[in-house]
This record gives structure tokens, C-alpha cells and sequence, in this order.
């Protein structure tokens, strides 16, 4: 490998400084004289016998020789491959805030390395003796995919000393003590294994020369085995992190004071101590509009509006918001959110191909109908964190919607990009980056934990050792186990009630033979096409050279030879020509091709979906888990079992697994375990990340700022003790995610007018004290929803499959519209990585990667463009002023002020202002003039013009 | 608030307070234009103007930005050869391949670095001549005869190497220096820390083929994680170059400006009764840089205002090279008019030839030599080379070996252990041939460059230091250029 030959070619010019350094032998630094009282002034603090913070002890030479947790030596051969002098030399250590080495101090100590870190007593000198757990990691990355759980090539099994001397049908692979006997060393070093034909299809690679020696060393050294305990949690004090580590607040579970009564009483107490009070409430229209963009993300119709707006009813607003959070369209809204923090995506990602996730969908609906249910959050987690444990599918008589439920929501773990079902990336690297994927979203989703910087070393900034990534990631070994994979392509489940079952064998046959049919002519049309542009372009071309051209599209692009790809580009070139200058002929071959298209479309929108879950579950055998030093698949380190991060916890509490179907099937328990630990009514982060999630998304900014941080790198909440007072009551009204909306919605706080003065603009320049509301432009789905609501084009049909979406030749992604002219809500489009509808995207749709918790919000010119000047939001303008002119038409109203005014009332929720009204009546009069000869345009450019408002765009 | 802060606070104009004066002429053109960057960004939520203690969060624009050193260059062109250009059969000759030509690979295929071993055929010579070119003596194939008239301004690096032998990684790679997908682009990184030098024009701008979209699409002009308005804007090299610029529905032009008049209006309604909210002034400001793109992007579009020597020069209106000469000669206007990163793209990945690659290459060439030789001279002789750094190189090299294909034994396979780059321009100095290659081509025995060390010279060049532009993120600095330090080549620079 060119990398590694490079390092080594590094290491070796660099060998050469401390070389000429070691000549002064008598001046060498020796450890107990110099170094020891060096290291314990310096660093004693957190690395001594006592405080092995990172599992490191630098008191003594034993400790400084076995180094940190990651299982790298501090001192090494040679200067720069000492992780101890990297740290120093890299300004990492002594943390900042405490006393630094002098620069005297760090030449002292880089001296004494690369003297070889000499010690007056040789007893320091202990060779390593070998064992299994030396072994074991080598031969599962090389051997177990052939040797291992799946297959028992020749009958051999290697994942276990006892399994490797007993061997296979060709005798032991071991001979402990002779390596050269040995079969296993015989096969790897003649290269017949691992096999070269079978390199890329079980996606190993060869073992290097270090790996090899290894095992000959093991084998030559008996092959001893020890009785080696995985490091988990026990009831002994955790060295690693100090109980003043744990001091941090979010690491304590949240605690009421007495005086506590309501959201207002902790936001009006922060006011006055800055001499501010509450702004005053906002109007009704305001409070009606911000409510239904809020909880539903659409604004009312015009009934609902009015009903609002007229109630007598002093309990109007509280009965309104009964009303939205009862809505189908709740779920809709706030799914939307959990999609965003899950990574939701109807495609794989990682390679250009771009695969389709073709049943994402049904976690997408699982989460709008828990959203709509109200199903407790500590519910909801587990569901998506171990659904497959909750219930044994796998030996019940009958499978029941709740067992069809718990696997969907298992598809939150299967939201991240995943390339392991492409043919070349299936390597180790790739399966660790899944799995890092789903350790990331779960850390900074859930936790509020950037539990993924442990990966490679231990946590900059928080008491996280690398150790406990580890453990986190044993936690999922069951399931995703990167020596016993499965890709996307075959981590599927094919469970569903005996109904649905019954369903798909009736509905779809015939369905699916039309379609085959449909996808026949399909093929045809495009070759009529494609001959017919070629004719019509190149009328000299010969038939031979059109059908050459036709067979070589079907060749890979970069197989083609010279001669084909000029043939190629010749019809691309055609084809990429405008309307305007296409023949008729092949104008109408073109629509013979979308009809069929759309026919297609149609009889697949009649499938009964797939029985398939796209479902992650336990499979019973998982691998050992060992620490990766430096995150690199290759360099195992100490063995672990599963664990949460100790901080959390008191440090002294074994994490307790058990199977949960100890007669049925085998499944480890350790997601359930997570699961059920994470969920403890006095979790120190789960209920204070939601509750702040719930804020951020009514208020736009969290009471803790960093959604996904609460470390000590993140902010401190704006307001603890309210934050605190939020998750114990989220906490004790059952978990309820609605309870927590109308205890926001009805404070004060919240009803409060966006309108900034100079008092609280100066006390309060923020918005951290919360002295009004804050002004939110809408987000890409409430915009695209409530162009379609006010202009009468949304379909409301919930769930199922995602509508397709088209790319034009612009490259413009825009949904298909569905039966009748209309488009369904944003959540239900096809969310392909790389064809994110141009609309959503131009609004700051967020890219995956693994996952989005806040999205940004942009204000750049092609926004502006697209209001103004697309196609489709111009339509969807005419549609509009034509709702507005048959409304007025039933009234038998059609003055120019009666139509600004239903404008305004539809697409802003209020009447106009005098000025306004003044204005639009006006324009209106002017349009007339100019558009003389289209009697309804002047209505349409009115009706586009405060679809691109501001008073449209933002909400107050 | 202390009172040294309320006096420093209060003598810093706000924009409400600039924009009343430029509207009356007392700041002037410069200045406004100056201001329109403000608004370039997005949310400038009225805490902008106040320290970042007050907890509003970070705002992110193209406004100017300051570089960490003094820079060479201020603009990039990025000719991107997708596919992976050999650079055996181009730049780095070597004799010994003409001689074991059709012989077995003299080392263990396994060695060739691609995945299986099973398609590898036998050793292929050079497809073309090599000659010597200007004093500086470069080695170049005689299939380039534009470009090596230009070898003196040229520096090659024959010892890019990068670390995966498929398109889509190595894509990824060689534009976000990382394997995945998901990560900012050399140009969105340019763009967020450099910002922009005209406001009228999107600042990282990207030209495809009009044929169609190369390998990845839009992912090769990705802004990331970095905020979207970091990332590249497609233009178009026919009808209206970006998405909506012109209405997409006929209406009088007397409509227009009424329902713009209107807007106006209406907007300035809601902004007067909502003081304070620093974002619907950038909003206002968005519209009205959207009309003035739709004339800026117009006239930097417009070829027809070159002479036809410049036209000749770059061979539009040539059969081969018309579509690649008039996305080169557009990036001229570009980057003449301050557009900070300009990528050009071919359609899907002409040069990756497995099969049939002399006569590939050579057309590959055809369509690219002399567009690119007429941008390097007409950069040069409006002295704009100086500040430019035009960028030319693909994704991965290619084997020394053949491969097994449809066509019989006469194409190379991806080499991601060792691939030719060039830079020219900005700084870097011409007539360099840096870093060695073994005798096959195959690997790099000398002075190799990873993509982390080009990324890193290329911003150098342009004022920024790779260590200091960072992003945080989930309490994680992110650079362009990883977590191992990569090195500046300044061997090759001037």
C-alpha cells in the first residue's frame, strides 16, 4: 500500500535525529532521577497511580510502558511514533488551564525518549507475552468470513483457539508450538489464503508481514491462551473518570427547586434582573397563524381562521391548539424534525449510483403516526433503539401489528449513508463508518454527546475515554457486526401481519405482470426515440451508424471505444437541444415516451407496498469488541464489553444485559439494556435534549443552545433551572411530547409579540432572555405546504411510498404532481441524496451527514429567484387567484377591494392593513390596464406577488 | 453592557444608518457595493453588530474576507479531467513500459492496487510521442501540442498520489479530501474563507459540459456541512446560466416592474413595523441581487462581446473544441470580473479508458489542448496568470498494466498510487517538473504530493492557511485538510 510505504519512509528520515542526539550517553535522562518527579509535578494530577485519566499512569514505568487505554505505547522506538511526545509536541497536553511544560522540560523529556526512555531498574522491561486476544482480531478482519459463523469452508471454524486445533476436514489448523506444521500458517503464507478469486467478493484483505508474525509468534509460543475478562463497567471505581468529571451539569440528573410554577415565573424572573418585562401578547390573527405554522406546519383555511378569530371563548386558544394537535397533520410537522435528527433519506448514499432505499418510507410513517399518537417518548426511543428485542417475532404463532411496528422503528439505526452493497466498498473501513454513523446520531441526537470523538482517542473536552466509544459500539455488536456483515441489499426482514400477507399475493401479481409489460414498451418507445431524433438530426447518417449508436449505449460509458462515444455524443447532442428546435416527429416520440411513463407511475401507485422492513435486529453471535487504536480498523487494542459512557453514571454500576427471550431466539439484549438505561426517569440528558429540542423548534433557539452538545464545549443553558423544571415535568406527565407542546404554546412567553424595541433590542439583543418572540422565516417544507394549501393544490393523502420526483434538462428536481394537478406535503417526496427537490434545497433542505439537528437558515438570491421567476410557483400563483375569484364568486362580491382582502385572508391569515389594502387595489387597477386582454392575470401577478412578500415568508 | 462597550457600539454605524446615506450619494457607488456583502450571507439578526457573548448565532456571508498571509493568487480555474487522465501516456514518460510492452507485470499484480486481480492484463506502452518542451525541457506527449508550447508556465506534479482506486472515492477525495460524500469542496472552502470580490455574481461558479453532468454530479461542487451559501452555482453554458434567472412564464415587462414596485412597497410595510430584524433587510437585499445578477451574469455571459482573435485562440466555433473553449474562455470573464473559484467539468468521464485509450486520449485531448493552451496565453496577457492558479488534473492516474475488456487488451485500469497534476499561475513556478515516479509509472518513489498536500499549497497560494480555516462542528474543528498536518509543497513555488 502506497500509504503506508510512505510512513514508514518518514519514520525512517526522522530515526535519524534522535540517532545523532544519543551520542551524549552519559547526559541521558534516566526516569526515576529526572523524569519521574518531572511527570509527577506536571501531569501527576491526572495521571498517577491513583487518577489514570485516558487509563493512562505515568508514575511509574510499568505504567508509562503499558500506556493509555487506546492500548498505544507513550513511548516508543522512536521519537515521533511516541504518542506520549506526540500529545506534548502537539501542544495537546498539559490541557490548557493547567501549569505547561517549560520548553527546558519538553527537551528534557524528548531526550529521554529518544534515548530509549532509560530506567535504572531493567525489571521495567517486560516482553509481552501473546495471547488469543493478539490473535483473534487478526484472524476475524482475514479468515472468519470463510472460517467463521456463515461458512465453515474445509470445516474449519477460527474463531477460537479450541476451534483452530481442532481444524477441519484436513486435520488441525494449529500446531501450537510449531508454526511451520501448522496448516493455517502453511495457507496464509503461501498465499493460498485468503484466496486471491475470493478477495472482493468477501471484501478481505491480505493479512501484512506484521500480522503474519503474529501469529507464527503465538503458534511458536504454544498458543497460550489467558483468561482475559472484556473491560465492562463493574462495581469498582472507574479510574478513567474522576468523580469531579462528573460534576459537569448535564451530567447530573436534572432537579425542582420549590419555588417552581410555570415556564413564565423562571423567563419573567431572568427579564426583571435585566430590567426588562414581558413585550406584550400578540394579536389574535398573529397568534392563529403562528400556532398552525407551528403545530402543523400549514396556515388555517379560511373556515378555521374565521372560527378562531370570531370565538367568543375566553379557552379560544387552548381549544385551538386541542384542535392542531389533534390534526393528522401534527404528526406531518413534527415527524418532520425526528427525520431530520434520524438522517432520514430514501437513498443509500456513498456512491454515485445513488441506490434507492425503496421502503425508508415506512420508518418516515412510523414516526408521523408516533408523533400523532403521542406514543411517551421513552417509549418511542426503545421502540427505535431495540425494537427487535421488545418481542419475539421469530417464534409467535402470529405476528401482530405491534411486532411489525417494533421492527420499523428499528429503521432509525438504518438511516445513515451506507455503501456496503456497492461491489468494491464493503471493506472493514466502510462497515466501522456505518456503524460510527448510527454511535454519531444517537450520541449528538439523543444524548446531547459527541460521543464519535472518542472514536480515535479519548474525548478532547469531556471525561469520554476512547474506551467507552467501544463499549458503546459492543452495545450494537449484535446487529451490526463488522467481521459478520450484512449490506444493505440483504439487512432486510420480510415480516407482516397474516392480512397484509394476504394482500400482496392478491393485489399484486397481475399488477406487477402490467408492469413488465409497461417497462417492455418503455424500452420501445425510447428506441423509436432515440432512432427518431437521429433521423431527423442527421438525415445523412447511415441505418448501420444508428444502430451502431443504439448498441453502444448500451455499453459502459468508459468501455466504449473512440468511434462510439463520437457516436454517442452525437445523439446527446441532439438530444440536449431546446423544444424549439425539436421536429415534431420527435416531440411526439418524447410524449409517447412520458405517457408511458405516467401509466407506469399509475399502476405502481396500486401496488400493495412490500412486506420488506428495512429493520436492523440481533442476530445473536456477536463478535468480541475491541478498542481500535487511533480508530484504525487494523489496530485492536484491549478487549471490551458493552457499556454506556461512565460519566453518566455513578461510575460503580455494572451495565446489566440479559437476553430477552431466553427460550426463543437468540438475541443479546444489549440494545434493550441501552435502550431501557437511557430511559430512566432521572437520565441526567435524555428528557433535557428533548425538552430542548421541543423549545428550539418554538422558539428557534434551544435554552441550551448547542442541540447536540451539552458538553463542556457546549454552552450553558440559558435558563437551568428551567430547563430542569421542563424534563422532570416531561418526565412525570409520562414522557408526553404534547403535554410539553401546550405547556409551552400557553405561557406567556410564547404568546408574546415579535415586535422588538429599543429597550429590548438593547437589554436583550439576542433574544436570550426571551423578551419577545422571534421572528422565524418559514423552513422549506412550510413554505412549499402552504403555497400548495392557499392555492388549493395540496393533496392530503398521508403515507405510503415517496412521490418521484423528475430532474429536467435545466436540472431543475421538482415533484411529479399527482392525479387531478396536485402535489402532497414535502415529508411525502422522494428524498434521494442526490435529487433533493430544487425547491427544498434552495430553501436550506439540509444535507444528510449522517444526520441534520439544526438547520440553517440562508438568505441568498436564488431564493428570491425561484419566488419570483419558476414555473411552478408561478402556476401555483394562478391557481390561487383563481380559488380567490370563486370564493368571491359564491359571495357575489368582485370589487378589487374584496379580492385583497381574501388574498390576505388566505395567504396570511389576517385582513389587510389600510395601507395595504390601499396598495393592492391600486396595483390591482394598474395590472388591469396593462393586461387588458387576459381579464384574470392581474388577480395572478397580484396573488405571485404576496406569495413573495415578506409578511408571506415570515412568520411573527 | 459596560460603558466602554455601549460607546464603541453606538459609534459603529449600523446598515439601516449606511443605507439611509449611500440612498442620498454622501458614501458613494464603492461603498454600497461594499455593504451589499452584508446582506450576501443570510441571517444578520440585529446581534450582529454586538460581540458574540450576546448568544446570536454566528453569520455566515461572502463578504470579503481577511486572508491569514499575503496571497499570490485570488482566483482558481479548476480544469477537472474527469476519469483520470494516464499519466504515462501524457506527461511522465516511460521507456521501459515501451519495452515490456505486451509482457506480463514483472511484480505481484496484486501490487496494482485495484481490488481484484482478476481483470489485469499485461504490460502496455506509451500510446504516443514524447518530446522535450521550452527551456525548461518538460516532458510532454505529442497528442498536447497547445499546451506544450506553454510548458514554461506549467509546473507538473508527477507524484499525486491519492487513496482509492474507484471514481466515486476518489471524486469525493481529490474535491473534499475525503473519501465520502458530505464533506465542503476545495471551492466551498475558498469561498468561506476568502469570501467574494463581486457581489453581482455568485462567487464560486461551476461550468459543466453541456452534454451533461460529469461522474457525481452536483456532489463535486457541494458545500457540506459548511452553510449552502458557500456552495458552487452551476452555471449554464446555453439559455439562462442559473436556475430562474429569467421568468419562466411570459409577462409584459410592464407587469414586472409594477408587481416589483408593489413588492417594494409592501416590504417596506413589514420591515417598518419591524424594526430591528436585520434579516429582512437581507431579504430586501436578496431581490434586488437577484436583479442585478440577471444584467451582471447576462454580460459576463455575453462571448460575443470578444474578438474573434480571442475567439480563435480558445477554437470556438471549432468543431472538437467548441464547448470546452467557450467554457474556458467564459471562466477568463469570470474571474476577470472577481469570481473566486471557477471549476470546469466534462460530461460524465472521457478520460477514463479502459478500453481503446489511444484513440480516447487522443480525443480527450482534441477537445481540451488547445482551449486550454488559448486560456493559460489570453490569462497571461492581460496579466491575470499572475493572480490566477489554474488547476488541471483529474481524479486517480491509470496502470502501467492493460485490462481485460469488451475491446480486447488496449486500455489502462484506475492507479490511485500515482497520477500527474499541473498548476500554473498564482505563484507557482512554472517549468517545474516535481516528484519521481518508478520506472513503470505505477508508484511514487519521490517527493510524493497527497491530495491533502495540493489542497493545502492551493490555499496557501491564496492567502489561507490550511490549519486556521476550520468549521466547528459537533465540537470538531473540521479542515479540508484532515487531522494529520499535511504539507505546503513549496518547492514548486516561486
Amino acid at each position: 500500500m502506497k500509504s503506508e510505504r510512505l510512513t514508514i519512509l518518514i519514520f525512517v528520515s526522522c530515526c535519524l535525529v534522535p540517532c545523532s542526539e544519543g551520542q551524549a550517553d552519559e547526559a541521558m535522562p534516566v526516569f526515576q532521577s529526572d523524569i519521574q518527579p518531572l511527570f509527577s509535578r506536571k501531569c501527576g494530577k491526572c495521571h498517577s497511580g491513583k487518577v489514570q485519566k485516558g487509563g493512562l499512569d505515568l508514575s511509574t514505568m510499568r505504567g508509562i510502558r503499558r500506556g493509555g487505554e487506546s492500548g498505544d505505547a507513550s513511548v516508543a522506538d522512536s521519537v515521533d511514533d511516541s504518542l506520549l511526545w506526540q500529545m506534548i509536541d502537539g501542544g495537546d497536553m498539559p490541557p490548557e488551564g493547567q501549569p505547561m511544560l517549560t520548553d527546558k522540560e519538553r527537551a528534557l523529556i524528548r531526550t529521554w525518549i529518544a534515548g530509549g526512555a532509560r530506567s535504572e531498574s531493567p525489571a521495567d522491561f517486560v516482553e509481552k507475552e501473546l495471547n488469543q486476544h493478539d490473535v483473534l482480531p487478526i484472524v476475524l478482519l482475514r479468515c472468519t468470513t470463510c472460517h467463521g459463523a456463515r461458512l465453515k469452508q474445509g470445516g474449519v471454524d477460527l474463531r477460537t483457539p479450541t476451534a483452530m486445533r481442532k481444524g477441519g476436514k484436513n486435520g488441525p489448523a494449529i500446531v501450537p508450538g510449531d508454526p511451520d506444521a501448522s496448516l493455517m500458517m502453511q495457507r496464509i503464507e503461501s498465499e493460498a489464503c485468503p484466496p486471491r478469486e475470493l478477495l472482493l467478493k468477501y471484501f478481505v484483505k491480505r493479512p501484512p508481514v506484521a500480522e503474519v508474525e503474529v501469529l507464527r509468534e503465538w503458534i511458536a509460543a504454544g498458543a497460550p491462551e489467558f483468561d482475559v475478562l472484556p473491560d465492562v463497567a463493574t462495581t469498582e471505581p472507574d479510574p478513567f473518570v474522576t468523580d469531579e468529571e462528573r460534576q459537569h451539569w448535564a451530567f447530573q440528573p436534572p432537579v425542582i427547586g420549590h419555588d417552581a410554577a410555570s415556564i413564565d415565573d423562571f423567563i419573567l424572573k431572568r427579564l426583571q434582573e435585566n430590567g426588562l418585562t414581558f413585550s406584550p401578547a400578540a394579536d389574535r390573527d398573529t397568534l392563529i397563524r403562528r400556532a398552525y405554522l407551528d403545530l402543523v406546519g400549514i396556515p388555517p383555511s379560511l373556515d378555521e381562521w374565521q372560527r378562531w378569530r370570531d370565538s367568543g371563548e375566553s379557552v379560544w386558544y387552548q381549544k385551538m391548539l386541542d384542535h392542531l394537535l389533534a390534526s393528522p397533520h401534527y404528526g406531518e410537522r413534527w415527524g418532520r424534525y425526528w427525520l431530520d435528527l434520524a438522517g432520514f433519506a430514501d437513498s443509500e448514499g456513498g456512491v454515485s449510483a445513488d441506490p434507492i432505499r425503496q421502503v425508508a418510507w415506512k420508518y418516515r410513517d412510523y414516526v408521523i403516526g408516533a408523533f400523532n399518537s403521542d406514543k411517551p417518548y421513552d417509549r418511542f426511543l426503545i421502540e427505535q433503539i431495540a425494537g427487535d428485542e421488545l418481542l419475539d417475532h421469530e417464534n409467535s404463532p402470529v405476528v401482530t401489528a405491534e411486532m411489525v411496528e417494533n421492527l420499523t422503528a428499528t429503521g432509525f439505526l438504518r438511516m445513515g449513508i451506507d455503501q456496503t452493497g456497492s461491489r468494491t466498498m464493503n471493506f472493514v473501513p466502510e462497515r466501522l463508518g456505518v456503524i460510527g454513523d448510527v454511535i454519531n446520531v444517537l450520541g449528538s441526537g439523543i444524548m446531547g454527546l459527541t460521543i464519535e470523538c472518542a472514536r480515535c482517542h479519548s474525548h478532547k473536552y469531556d471525561p469520554i475515554p476512547h474506551r467507552d466509544y467501544y463499549r458503546f459500539k459492543a452495545i450494537f455488536q449484535g446487529a451490526l457486526d463488522e467481521h459478520d456483515w450484512l449490506t444493505f441489499k440483504n439487512r432486510s426482514l420480510d415480516v407482516d401481519t397474516a392480512e397484509r400477507h394476504k394482500r400482496v399475493a392478491q393485489i399484486n401479481p397481475p399488477l406487477l405482470s402490467r408492469i413488465r409489460k409497461l417497462e417492455a414498451d418503455t424500452k420501445k418507445a425510447l428506441t423509436a426515440l432515440q432512432t427518431e431524433t437521429l433521423r431527423q438530426h442527421y438525415p445523412t447518417q447511415s441505418e448501420a451508424d444508428r444502430r451502431e449508436t443504439l448498441r453502444s449505449l448500451r455499453i459502459a460509458d468508459n468501455n466504449r471505444t473512440q468511434p462510439q462515444r463520437i457516436l454517442v455524443e452525437k445523439l446527446q447532442q441532439a438530444e440536449v437541444l431546446p423544444d424549439s428546435e425539436q421536429p415534431s416527429s420527435v416531440l411526439a416520440a418524447r410524449r409517447a415516451v412520458d405517457d408511458i411513463h405516467r401509466e407506469t407511475a399509475g399502476v405502481r401507485r396500486q401496488l400493495e407496498p412490500p412486506l420488506t422492513i428495512r429493520a436492523l435486529w440481533d442476530r445473536g453471535e456477536p463478535s468480541p469488541t475491541y478498542i481500535l487504536r487511533r480508530g484504525e480498523h487494523n489496530k485492536p487494542g484491549r478487549l471490551v464489553g458493552p457499556g454506556v459512557p461512565s460519566v453518566l453514571t455513578n461510575g460503580r454500576t455494572p451495565f446489566d444485559v440479559q437476553p430477552p427471550f431466553p427460550n426463543g431466539a437468540p438475541k443479546t439484549g444489549r440494545r434493550l439494556a441501552f435502550g431501557r438505561w437511557l430511559t430512566q426517569p432521572n437520565h441526567p440528558l435524555t428528557a433535557r435534549v428533548m425538552v430542548n429540542r421541543v423549545w428550539y423548534h418554538h422558539f428557534g433557539t434551544g435554552l441550551v443552545k448547542t442541540l447536540e452538545n451539552f458538553g463542556a464545549k457546549g454552552e450553558l443553558p440559558s435558563h437551568p433551572e428551567l430547563l430542569d423544571w421542563l424534563a422532570v415535568n416531561f418526565v412525570q406527565r409520562g414522557w408526553s411530547i404534547k403535554d410539553l407542546h401546550r405547556a409551552i404554546m400557553n405561557s406567556r412567553t410564547y404568546r408574546q409579540s415579535s415586535h422588538v424595541t429599543d429597550e429590548t433590542r438593547k437589554h436583550d439583543p439576542g433574544n436570550r432572555l426571551l423578551s419577545r418572540m422571534s421572528l422565524r422565516r418559514m423552513d422549506a417544507e412550510a413554505l412549499r405546504d402552504s403555497l400548495l394549501f392557499i392555492s388549493g393544490r395540496l393533496d392530503d393523502t398521508s403515507g405510503g411510498p415517496p412521490d418521484p420526483v423528475s430532474v429536467n434538462r435545466d436540472g431543475l428536481v421538482s415533484a411529479d404532481s399527482r392525479a387531478g394537478g396536485r402535489w402532497r406535503r414535502s415529508i411525502y417526496l422522494q428524498y434521494r441524496r442526490t435529487e433533493i427537490p430544487s425547491m427544498m434545497d434552495t430553501f436550506d433542505y439540509p444535507e444528510m451527514g449522517p444526520n441534520c439537528l439544526s438547520r440553517s437558515v440562508s438568505t441568498v438570491s436564488p431564493q428570491a429567484l425561484m419566488l419570483m421567476n419558476d414555473q411552478h410557483v408561478h402556476n401555483l400563483a394562478v391557481s390561487f387567484a383563481a380559488r380567490v375569484e370563486s370564493i368571491l364568486d359564491r359571495r357575489g362580491h368582485d370589487a378589487r377591494g374584496d379580492q385583497v382582502d381574501t388574498v390576505y385572508q388566505l395567504a396570511l391569515s389576517r385582513p389587510p392593513g389600510d395601507m395595504e389594502r390601499q396598495l393592492g387595489v391600486q396595483t390591482l387597477n394598474e395590472l388591469h390596464r396593462v393586461w387588458q386582454e387576459k381579464p384574470h392575470a392581474a388577480l395572478e401577478t397580484y396573488c405571485h406577488t404576496i406569495l413573495n412578500s415578506a409578511a408571506f415568508l415570515y412568520v411573527d | 453592557m459596560s460603558n466602554a462597550e455601549t460607546n464603541k457600539s453606538a459609534q459603529r454605524n449600523t446598515r439601516r444608518d449606511f443605507f439611509a446615506r449611500t440612498s442620498d450619494g454622501l458614501l458613494g457607488a464603492a461603498l454600497a457595493q461594499l455593504m451589499c456583502g452584508d446582506f450576501f450571507g443570510g441571517p444578520a439578526a440585529l446581534g450582529e453588530e454586538h460581540d458574540a457573548a450576546t448568544g446570536v448565532p454566528p453569520v455566515y456571508n461572502l463578504k470579503p474576507k481577511q486572508t491569514h498571509h499575503p496571497s499570490k493568487a485570488t482566483s482558481v480555474i479548476q480544469l477537472f479531467m474527469n476519469g483520470g487522465p494516464s499519466q504515462m501516456d501524457l506527461f511522465d514518460p516511460k521507456p521501459v513500459l515501451n519495452r515490456l510492452d505486451g509482457k506480463p507485470f514483472p511484480g505481484n499484480v496484486e501490487e496494482i492496487g485495484n481490488q481484484g486481480a482478476a481483470d489485469i492484463g499485461v504490460m502496455m506502452g506509451g500510446r504516443y510521442k514524447f518530446a522535450r518542451h521550452g527551456q525548461s525541457g518538460t516532458w510532454m506527449a505529442d497528442v498536447l501540442p497547445h499546451t506544450a508550447q506553454l510548458a514554461d508556465d506549467i509546473c507538473l506534479i508527477n507524484s499525486m498520489w491519492t487513496d482509492h482506486p474507484n471514481h466515486d472515492n476518489a471524486l469525493y477525495k481529490i474535491h473534499s479530501g475525503r473519501l465520502f460524500m458530505g464533506y465542503p469542496t476545495l471551492g466551498s472552502w475558498t469561498v468561506y474563507g476568502l469570501g467574494a470580490e463581486n457581489q453581482n455574481l455568485p462567487a464560486y461558479v461551476v461550468l459543466n459540459d453541456p452534454l451533461g453532468p460529469p461522474k457525481n454530479g452536483t456532489r463535486n461542487w457541494t458545500a457540506g456541512f459548511l452553510p449552502p451559501v458557500f456552495q458552487g452555482t452551476r452555471f449554464r453554458p446555453t439559455g439562462s446560466p442559473i436556475l430562474n434567472l429569467k421568468p419562466q412564464y411570459q409577462q409584459p415587462s410592464e407587469v414586472t416592474e409594477t408587481a416589483r414596485g408593489l413588492l417594494n412597497r409592501l416590504d417596506a410595510i413589514h420591515l417598518k413595523d419591524r424594526p430591528y430584524y436585520g434579516e429582512l433587510d437581507a431579504r430586501i437585499e436578496s431581490y434586488s441581487l437577484a436583479a442585478r445578477m440577471q444584467l451582471s451574469a447576462g454580460e459576463a455571459l455575453d462571448l460575443s462581446r470578444e474578438s474573434s482573435h480571442t475567439h480563435q485562440m480558445y477554437g470556438v466555433d471549432e468543431k472538437w473544441t467548441d464547448s470546452f473553449g467557450r467554457r474556458c474562455l467564459l471562466a477568463r470573464r469570470l474571474v476577470e470580473r472577481g469570481v473566486r473559484f471557477v471549476q470546469i467539468f466534462l460530461e460524465e468521464q472521457p478520460w477514463d479508458s479502459h478500453a481503446d485509450l489511444a484513440d480516447n486520449h487522443r480525443g480527450a485531448c482534441q477537445r481540451t489542448d488547445k482551449p486550454v493552451a488559448g486560456l493559460l496565453r489570453d490569462l497571461k496577457q492581460r496579466g491575470l496568470l499572475d493572480s490566477t492558479l489554474v488547476i488541471w488534473g483529474g481524479e486517480f492516474g491509470r496502470t502501467p498494466t492493460t485490462q481485460k475488456s469488451a475491446d480486447g487488451y488496449s486500455g489502462r485500469d484506475h492507479n490511485m498510487q500515482a497520477f500527474t497534476s499541473w498548476i500554473a499561475g498564482g505563484g507557482v513556478r512554472g517549468g517545474t517538473s516535481y516528484g519521481t515516479t518508478d520506472d513503470f509509472g505505477h508508484s511514487v518513489v519521490e517527493n510524493p504530493v497527497s491530495v491533502h498536500d495540493f489542497h493545502a499549497t492551493i490555499l496557501n497560494q491564496l492567502g489561507l492557511d490550511h490549519q486556521k480555516l476550520f468549521f466547528s462542528r459537533s465540537g470538531l474543528d473540521e479542515r479540508l485538510t484532515g487531522v494529520e498536518p499535511p504539507r505546503v509543497v513549496t518547492e514548486i513555488l516561486s
